[in-house]
């Protein structure tokens, strides 16, 4: 569980960044942040594994106050993944990268050997195995950076901006991935403002403006309020304007194509 | 998320001394500089002193010039207390530091006033040659870009369960090899990016590209430099034989 | 009519590499056409707009056949600084195209390289500032502007040049939804106002719907399809390829397979709700 309790931060250089943060987040839950640039996201979601700690007010995480404790320490229960994998990626080969984070957090070497042959398998990359990362595409790159944190198994999952640069392919898969991890009951936290991605997760959805939480409720509900999605720089999925825009329709917008289909199919047909 | 390189960036700020032409400042701060060189009795440091920070406080500098003399205050106390053990007395050692704080200041006059901008047109105007120009401005530009992907990297890696700061010698310089290979390949793509753009917009097409901005001295510029210069000439004569 | 851009059976091999990047590219566009290039990473789409630049062959070496005119000049023969006044490029992380201190100085680049006298330079910086919506970003430097403000400082540069020509390479993949959606429809007026021929490659599709004539899909460095959207998007290979087809074609894609044939796919939520409330009412 993580919890923000008023927390405000503040840059060495007097830019306010987060604003009275109050927020609970719990185990399984899956959250999407959004906003527009500079709302805060990135500061928020970096004070969950203590790279930032709170000026004011305290964060949380299982009970643990970030500020007492290290990075590495939080680290091994959030697993954070950043959106360039070229800001990551250094090993020789593929196996090595994975193998990184599980020497940091002092695994044994039968266990990470096992962890590292899981990954690779998971996310489709034995092929690769002693292919250095940076022959890899950009997709790969991507996968490559989730199975080398998701390898130390930590128990909550930050994606910073996942599918930037991704095709409708790597897309796909990371949604695949995203689901089978909240079937596992791990925490996932997406920061993204890609909708037409966020929007089939059907995630509780955070809206963020100026460094504070303007918005926080089921996403079916978020978007019946056109001027916080404006603020948030949002547009609404198309599901959710062809909702909108039916004379007859359910009681609530479609979550993804094929539900769509489900319902249109049986009012058209089940006369 | 600038704020970490925000040292870095040239902020603008306006005022009659930045309004003057470049050139003007350039000039401006080399007799300064040639002022503090030859301070060498309490009252002439003290003369100097007051003329440097009466031109930062007219030109709004005075609090950015503040920090960076900070910096160079710890030499500048060494100097001091060098000197003080060299049994050269109190005067004389506090002189010598105070002459370090002002060349250090009188240098950074013409920097935190002169936008790069301005410098580029500096350097045309001493015909260096284009690509050396360029590779100044880029260089500029790019340190606080490269300093915004160093701490993104930092950020990643310590994610990943990287310490910095702990361990032996020897494990903290290989704690740097993940930092350090992601920083240079993403420069490397950078740069490869950045030479891409310059080419699709004519870079190189001539050896002599045509400047949208010109220097260019005005009656105000002409008069304060002729001022500045019949004020200097004196003051160099009573600093080198008067007093 | 004259093609603006005439690729023919072009073949193209990075150095270094055995593997093809473009293999038998023909493709043709016709000035004022606004073209879409779409397909998953790694498909030739970036090797196809340096070809058309001059990247290929004059930055990136390598073993070509075939032939790539622009606007009547031979890519291959042709210097990149010639071929800039007829094709602006912008490319996908605008942070990497300012070079300059300045937005004024900074769209004044390209015109700074082309020698033209500095009230023409004044001029045109003006007008491509006024016709992007910068007119009071002029001044400021590039670390005073969010994303989207930087991808317009870098369109503006390119404009500015007056090229008969615009590729944009992913230009919205940084920016949020909102921003993405100015950017196009800024990109649409340029066409509209200044006839200039568009070729865009884009992930998010949906942002392309109402204004593209025409998309082109690539696959493993070749061209797999080309024509209208309504036709193309429709096609089972454009799924399978992994082209981000839009929720509501993939929508209409899937009534169909259903048995519900809708006629004519719609490209615009609007026109497809309407035609969707038309049959509900007639069924209920």
């Amino acid at each position: 569980m993580i919890t923000f309790e008023s927390v405000t931060y503040t840059y060495p250089n007097g830019i306010t960044a987060l604003r009275e943060i109050n927020l609970q987040i719990n185990d399984g839950e899956m959250v999407a942040i959004v906003g527009g640039n500079g709302a805060g996201k990135t500061t928020l979601i970096r004070h969950i594994n203590g790279l930032l700690k709170p000026s004011i007010g305290r964060v949380l995480v299982d009970g643990l106050d970030t500020r007492s404790a290290s990075v590495a320490q939080l680290s091994r229960k959030v697993g954070i993944v950043f959106q360039n994998p070229d800001h990551q990626l250094f090993s020789e080969n593929v196996e090595d990268e994975i193998k990184f984070g599980l020497k940091n957090f002092g695994f044994p070497e039968d266990i990470i050997n096992k962890r590292v042959n899981w990954s690779l398998k998971f996310f489709d990359l034995e092929e690769y195995r002693k292919l250095s990362p940076l022959m890899l595409s950009g997709g790969e790159k991507k996968r490559l950076c989730l199975a080398a944190v998701l390898a130390w198994d930590p128990k909550i999952l930050i994606l910073d901006e996942p599918t930037v640069g991704q095709d409708f392919i790597q897309k796909e898969r990371l949604s695949q991935i995203i689901k089978m991890l909240l079937t596992q009951g791990k925490t996932v936290i997406i920061v993204s403002h890609d909708i037409e991605f966020i929007w089939p997760l059907q995630p509780r959805m955070i809206i963020m403006s100026a460094g504070r939480i303007i918005a926080d409720s089921p996403s079916e509900l978020i978007f019946n309020n056109i001027s916080l999605i404006k603020e948030a720089h949002l547009i609404k999925p198309q599901l959710v304007e062809l909702y909108e825009r039916l004379r007859v329709k359910p009681n609530k917008p479609f979550p993804n194509v094929y539900e769509a289909r489900v319902w249109l199919m049986n009012k058209i047909r089940g006369r | 998320m600038y704020w970490v390189a925000s040292g870095f960036l040239f902020q603008r700020v306006d005022s009659i001394i930045q309004r003057l032409d470049p050139r003007v400042r350039l000039s401006l701060s080399l007799m300064l500089f040639i002022l503090a060189l030859i301070s060498d009795s309490a009252i002439k440091i003290t003369i100097t002193m007051l003329t440097i920070i009466s031109l930062a406080l007219i030109s709004n500098i005075a609090k950015r010039m503040a920090r960076t003399t900070l910096f160079s205050a710890t030499f500048a106390i060494l100097i001091f207390l060098i000197n003080l053990l060299l049994d050269y007395g109190l005067i004389t050692s506090l002189v010598l530091a105070l002459r370090f704080i002002a060349i250090i200041t009188s240098t950074s006059f013409f920097f935190l006033t002169t936008s790069p901008d301005e410098l580029e047109c500096v350097m045309k105007w001493f015909r260096l040659p284009q690509d050396i120009i360029f590779a100044f401005v880029t260089a500029v530009r790019f340190v606080p870009v490269l300093m915004m992907d160093a701490l993104q990297i930092m950020d990643a890696q310590r994610s990943r369960g990287l310490e910095l700061d702990k361990g032996r010698f020897y494990k903290r310089i290989k704690n740097l090899i993940p930092i350090l290979v992601p920083l240079v390949i993403s420069a490397v793509i950078r740069s490869s990016e950045l030479a891409e753009a310059m080419e699709v917009r004519a870079y190189g097409a001539t050896k002599k590209p045509t400047s949208l901005y010109v220097l260019k001295m005005s009656n105000k510029d002409k008069f304060v430099m002729i001022m500045s210069i019949i004020l200097f000439i004196p003051t160099i004569y009573l600093y080198l034989f008067a007093c | 009519m004259s093609d603006l851009i005439s690729v023919k059976n072009y073949n193209f091999t990075y150095a270094g590499s055995n593997k093809p990047a473009l293999i038998d590219i023909n493709f043709n566009v016709k000035k004022g056409e606004i073209v879409v290039i779409a397909g998953p990473s790694g498909c030739g789409k970036s090797t196809l707009l340096r070809s058309l630049i001059g990247l290929i062959p004059h930055m990136y070496a390598g073993k070509s056949s075939g032939s790539v005119i622009v606007d009547g000049l031979d890519v291959s023969q042709t210097p990149i600084s010639e071929l800039a006044k007829r094709i602006g490029f912008v490319f996908q992380n605008p942070e990497n195209q300012i070079f300059m201190f300045s937005v004024e100085r900074d769209i004044a680049f390209g015109l700074e390289n082309l020698q033209l006298p500095r009230d023409e330079i004044q001029n045109r910086v003006i007008w491509a500032c006024e016709l992007l919506g910068i007119i009071d970003l002029m001044k400021r430097a590039p670390y005073e502007l969010s994303d989207g403000q930087k991808q317009r400082v870098a369109l503006a540069g390119v404009i500015a040049m007056k090229p008969s020509i615009l590729i944009l390479d992913e230009p919205t993949s940084l920016l949020d939804p909102y921003t993405a959606q100015e950017l196009i429809n800024l990109v649409k007026k340029l066409h509209d106002e200044l006839g200039i021929t568009i070729l865009i490659v884009e992930h998010r599709l949906d942002l392309l719907l109402n204004i593209a004539s025409r998309i082109v899909i690539m696959n493993e460095g070749k061209i797999v399809l080309d024509g209208k959207l309504d036709e193309v998007l429709t096609k089972k290979e454009a799924m399978l390829i992994g082209v981000g087809i839009p929720t509501i074609v993939r929508l209409q894609n899937l009534l169909k397979e259903g048995g519900l044939d809708l006629g004519r796919i719609s490209l615009t939520v609007v026109e497809l709700a309407n035609k969707l409330n038309v049959i509900l009412r007639d069924n209920i």
